[in-house]
């Protein structure tokens, strides 16, 4: 491909890359998009505008860009960032259009590079990741071809002989792929590297991010349903480790994430209630807030992504015992609710719970406040005027119950049972929903399922409250994570067990209805693709700077003490010892091809056959003098056919630049052959040194 | 040991430097990089790195395009001032396998380039230059420079080609006239071919022959061209004795050293002994190219001595004098 074609190709490739930024960012809507890229298309085999020669036109371009941004930013900009961004599309047409010279390309590469600049503060989606490759990938090759021309142009003079660029352009194009994969890994070296010492403050354009509606922070009856078939991944939760635990986190049973409790219902919604008593804890280092005391039983840490959802709840699994996130102040409440008030960020954060495992009246957790205090007590059986058919019912699955822990799993085993799980929730009766759902529909989704059993619980006297959070979601297998969906939203019950505290209980037998269909194995490598970006690249921290510099000291001491005190070979596993043993054939084996053919390389330093020809020679006391050339030196010896083919080789492959072809190569080895054959040469006399020598042949390194 | 071999050592063997581009590109990165710690965005940081990144690969390709460079200076041994001369330099790529890309020769106001240079490969490189005054000159001096892969920094080797070289007065053809005047002073034939005035052979013409050659009167009896090849002729022995030292009039002096010079390479080209002498110089007879070179070389440097005496002919010669003013 011609230079200038291949730069224009890579030109209109960095601009497409910055054009499809802006569409990734919403700062270009999708009929602007065609717009823009129509006059793009509309500026390819144009002769460039000679603006310099035509200054009424730079004037009226000027005057109107400038008149549009004033306009724009005391009008009708959401924010500086699309003022800077129009800008930008500004200048792009103007240079497309006028693009004459390699500068240009370079300038409009630059204008490309910071569309992907303005973009970065409002968006995090991974496709983000695949403009950026694209953009490193062509701009590397735009400013070497650029670079090339430039340089071409500003030459006073040739070099002799001038030598067809045929091979340059596939040459430089596997340069630039080489520089761009090297590109790649130094980026991402330094990106782990550069101290992350500021802070995610001030978004740059604050209704950017978009919101996944559904989780609400109250529970009225029926509301899920609109949900419970979205598929919208809203959470991931990577479980990164499970201290005094046996198994894999993944087989614990029952595993959900808590969001929010409520303690008040009104006979329609459940609500917290305004006695709530908050806490609002600050920090002025990054450690773990506090949260719950931990009673001594297994802790499960969780790595939590969190898409904003327009809740400020924290999601964990229950019992919450320490919250490790960016934000520097939480929100407590004695329901056991957390928040962090950023409603429309992206949250990534740990938490550590204390799972409920076995019998939890042998858990030792109880909270002791709600034991003797009746206020407390009081707040947790709060019941609006319900049916009594509720009550009664409540008492007959109860009766002969030895205590509030048994009269509570009878009841959610009875729910379970005997009503139906349905999404399809249409009222049928003008009763109360919940009258409706236990006595005449008998099937209804998780909200009714919790509400029932609260309500019931509350009638027998026992505290209990709705939660709403989420089930445990799809196991990623690509990333080791859950996969949490909207459709995962659920809600279950705590009930209050003396001697037990809070424990959960899930009357809905929403898994048994069936589970949701199980995404494909591209939609969860994409997912975990996904969750990767974000991981490592989106939500990348001081924290994980020092956690992967501590993983570096060890695997440095590791390695160390490895080599210090190896270990007993017999000791090595044995597909290593066989690998390394194949490494080091295989590193002998190529030092000796390399070795073999040194001579037909066409490299630089002597060939490896006229090396051995002068071996030869130098066995019958002919030897090259310092100074003398090889033709002088074979002149010397008398020019005998073997060594002058022998010679013109060397010349060719030494000076020419050119590696022997198999038939000059099989030549050569034919004449060595014959030069160690044949007997002593006759020693030429010496000639005079010549003296006349037009040229100064001194190496200047 | 002195610190000065220590010092030469930790000398960079190359220096570098931003580009005009290369300073936009940096503040570009230092302004990023601010923006990106102001706001903690993981992605800012994510394309300062790039920039970085671009500006640390563009280092070690750089360096991989100047490493195992070679250069050789081609100089003529005879420069004369006035006359235009083509200087050259050898670019040699020693490494076994990598090419070198985009490298320069830059220096005195030259930019000689070259695209690609592959393993092992050599270039020549050449120039035109023109030297106005005689005397001991150092050559203006080239560096090797290349901005590749960018164009955002230039790395540039150590100078080269800055050695000292000696010009030679400028040297004009002597006129027939004078030619004619300098043939009595004792030329005799050599009785071997040269260009002199005597009939030495006869034979066929050859390209390139002087047409005033032909001798008509042979073409006409053979039916083909034929050309006379005529004797060398020398003269016995020459002296050019400089007369005055030049210190009052610098333009007679040049003009004076200039037609020694002329002299010089005019009586050593017919095969005559020749020996140079003036206030302050002397350069014993001698005979050849060689002896040439001393005589022109003398003369370059020559500079009006304070108080000095010719000295005294030591045998038959024709003498020249050459006056300096």
């Amino acid at each position: 491909m011609i230079p200038q074609r291949a730069l224009s190709v890579a030109v209109n490739v960095l601009v497409a890359d910055g054009l499809a930024a802006l569409f990734l960012g919403g700062f270009l809507s999708l009929p602007a998009l065609v717009l823009v890229a129509v006059a793009v298309v509309g500026s390819w085999g144009r002769e460039a505008l000679r603006l310099e020669q035509m200054p009424w036109l730079s004037l009226t371009l000027v005057g109107l860009g400038g008149a549009a941004l004033v306009v724009e930013i005391v009008t009708a900009a959401p924010a500086m960032l699309d003022v800077f961004t129009h800008l930008l599309l500004y200048l792009l047409l103007i240079k497309l259009y006028t693009r004459r010279t390699p500068r240009d390309a370079r300038d409009i590469a630059f204008l490309a590079f910071f569309m992907l600049v303005a973009v970065s503060p409002v968006t995090i989606s991974v496709v983000f990741l695949g403009l950026f490759v694209a953009f490193l990938v062509v701009g590397t090759w735009l400013l070497m071809l650029r670079h090339l021309l430039s340089e071409a142009d500003a030459a006073t003079a040739p070099a002799l002989p001038a030598r067809p660029a045929a091979g340059l352009g596939r040459d430089l194009l596997r340069l630039s792929l080489a520089a761009s994969a090297a590109t790649i890994g130094v980026t991402a070296l330094l990106f782990l590297i550069i101290p992350r010492v500021g802070q995610a403050a001030l978004p740059l354009r604050p209704q950017a991010t978009r919101m996944v509606s559904g989780f609400s922070e109250r529970v009225q009856l029926g509301a899920f349903g609109e949900i419970e078939a979205d598929t919208t991944v809203v959470m991931r939760v990577h479980l990164t480790a499970f201290t005094g635990g046996g198994g894999s986190p993944e087989t614990l049973p029952s595993l959900r994430w808590r969001g929010v409790a409520f303690d008040h219902f009104d006979g329609r919604t459940w609500t917290v209630g305004r006695s709530t008593a908050r806490l609002t804890l600050r920090r002025r280092q990054p450690v773990p807030f506090p949260v719950q005391a931990h009673h001594g039983g297994p802790v499960l840490t969780q790595e939590v992504y969190l898409e904003p959802i327009g809740t400020e709840m924290i999601f964990g699994a229950p019992r919450v015992l320490r919250l490790q996130g960016r934000s520097d102040f939480v929100v407590l409440d004695d329901l056991g609710n957390i928040a962090v008030p950023v409603p429309a960020a992206r949250l990534h954060y740990t938490v550590e719970s204390e799972p409920e495992l076995g019998d939890p009246r042998t858990a030792g957790v109880a909270d002791a406040r709600l034991t003797g205090d009746a206020r407390l007590r009081a707040r947790y059986t709060q019941l609006p005027p319900v049916s009594p058919r509720i009550a009664a019912l409540a008492r007959e699955v109860t009766e002969g119950s030895a205590d509030h822990w048994e009269a509570a799993r009878r009841l959610s085993g009875w729910l379970s049972r005997e009503l139906a799980y349905t999404r399809v929730l249409e009222r049928t009766t003008a009763l109360d929903p919940l009258d409706e759902f236990l006595f005449v529909r008998r099937a209804g989704n998780c909200e009714y399922f919790a509400a029932a059993l609260a309500v019931m619980l509350r009638s027998l006297a026992i505290p209990a409250r709705v939660v709403n959070g989420f089930q445990r979601g799809e196991w990623n297998p690509y990333g080791s994570y859950y996969m949490v969906r909207l459709h995962d939203a659920h809600s279950w019950v705590e009930v209050f067990v003396d001697g037990a505290g809070w424990v959960t209980l899930d009357p809905s037998p929403r898994l048994a209805a069936g589970a949701a269909a199980t995404a494909a194995p591209a939609s969860l490598w994409l997912d975990a693709l996904r969750m990767s970006w974000y991981r490592y690249v989106v939500s990348f921290s001081l924290h994980d700077q020092l956690a992967a510099a501590d993983t570096v000291r060890r695997a440095t001491w590791t390695w160390s003490a490895a080599v210090l005190y190896p270990p007993d070979w017999r000791e090595i596993p044995r597909p290593a010892l066989a690998l390394g043993v194949l490494l080091v054939v295989a590193v002998v084996a190529v030092g000796w091809h390399r070795r073999r053919h040194a001579g037909t390389a066409g490299g630089g330093g002597m060939p490896a056959f006229y090396a051995r020809a002068l071996r030869l020679l130098a066995r019958r006391g002919l030897t090259l003098e310092a100074g003398e050339t090889a033709r002088e030196f074979a002149q010397r010896a008398g020019w005998e056919p073997p060594l002058a083919a022998v010679t013109g080789a060397y010349e060719r492959v030494r000076f020419g630049g050119a590696a022997l072809t198999p038939a000059e190569a099989a030549a050569v080895a034919a004449a060595l052959d014959a030069l160690a054959a044949t007997g002593q040469i006759p020693r030429a006399p010496t000639q005079g040194s010549d003296d006349e020598m037009t040229t100064d042949d001194r190496q200047v390194r | 040991m002195t610190l000065r071999p220590l010092l030469a050592r930790l000398r960079p063997h190359r220096t570098i430097r931003p580009t005009r581009d290369g300073w936009w590109y940096l503040g570009a990165a230092l302004g990023l990089g601010f923006a990106a710690m102001n706001t903690g965005n993981n992605l800012l940081y994510l394309l300062v790195s790039l920039l970085l990144g671009l500006i640390v690969v563009s280092g070690i390709l750089s360096e991989q395009s100047m490493r195992r460079l070679w250069l050789r200076g081609v100089v003529p041994e005879e420069i004369y001032a006035g006359r235009p001369v083509l200087l050259g330099a050898r670019m040699a790529n020693r490494k076994r396998r990598l090419p070198s890309y985009s490298i320069a020769l830059e220096g005195g106001g030259r930019r000689l380039y070259v695209e690609r240079l592959g393993a092992g490969e050599e270039r020549l490189l050449s120039w035109e230059a023109t030297f106005a005054a005689r005397g001991r000159q150092r050559l203006p001096g080239l560096r090797v420079r290349t901005r590749f892969p960018f164009g955002l920094f230039v790395k540039a080797g150590r100078l080269v080609l800055g050695d000292e070289i000696v010009v030679f007065p400028a040297v004009r053809p002597l006129d027939a006239a004078r030619r004619r005047r300098l043939a009595p002073g004792g030329a005799r034939s050599l009785h071997h071919r040269g260009r002199g005035h005597d009939l030495y052979n006869l034979r066929e013409y050859r390209a390139g022959d002087d047409p005033r050659l032909i001798h008509w009167r042979s073409t006409a009896k053979a039916g083909t061209l034929v050309v006379r090849e005529l004797e060398a002729e020398t003269t016995v022995d020459a002296r050019i004795v400089l007369v005055g030292d030049g210190a009052r009039d610098p333009g007679r002096l040049e003009k004076g050293l200039s037609e020694a010079a002329s002299l010089a390479v005019h009586l050593t080209a017919t095969g005559a002994a020749v020996e140079l002498a003036g206030p302050g110089v002397h350069v014993p007879p001698g005979r050849g190219r060689a002896h040439a070179r001393r005589l022109l070389t003398a003369l370059a440097v020559y500079a009006p001595p304070g108080e000095a005496t010719v000295p005294p002919r030591r045998g038959p010669a024709a003498e020249f004098e050459v006056a300096l003013g």
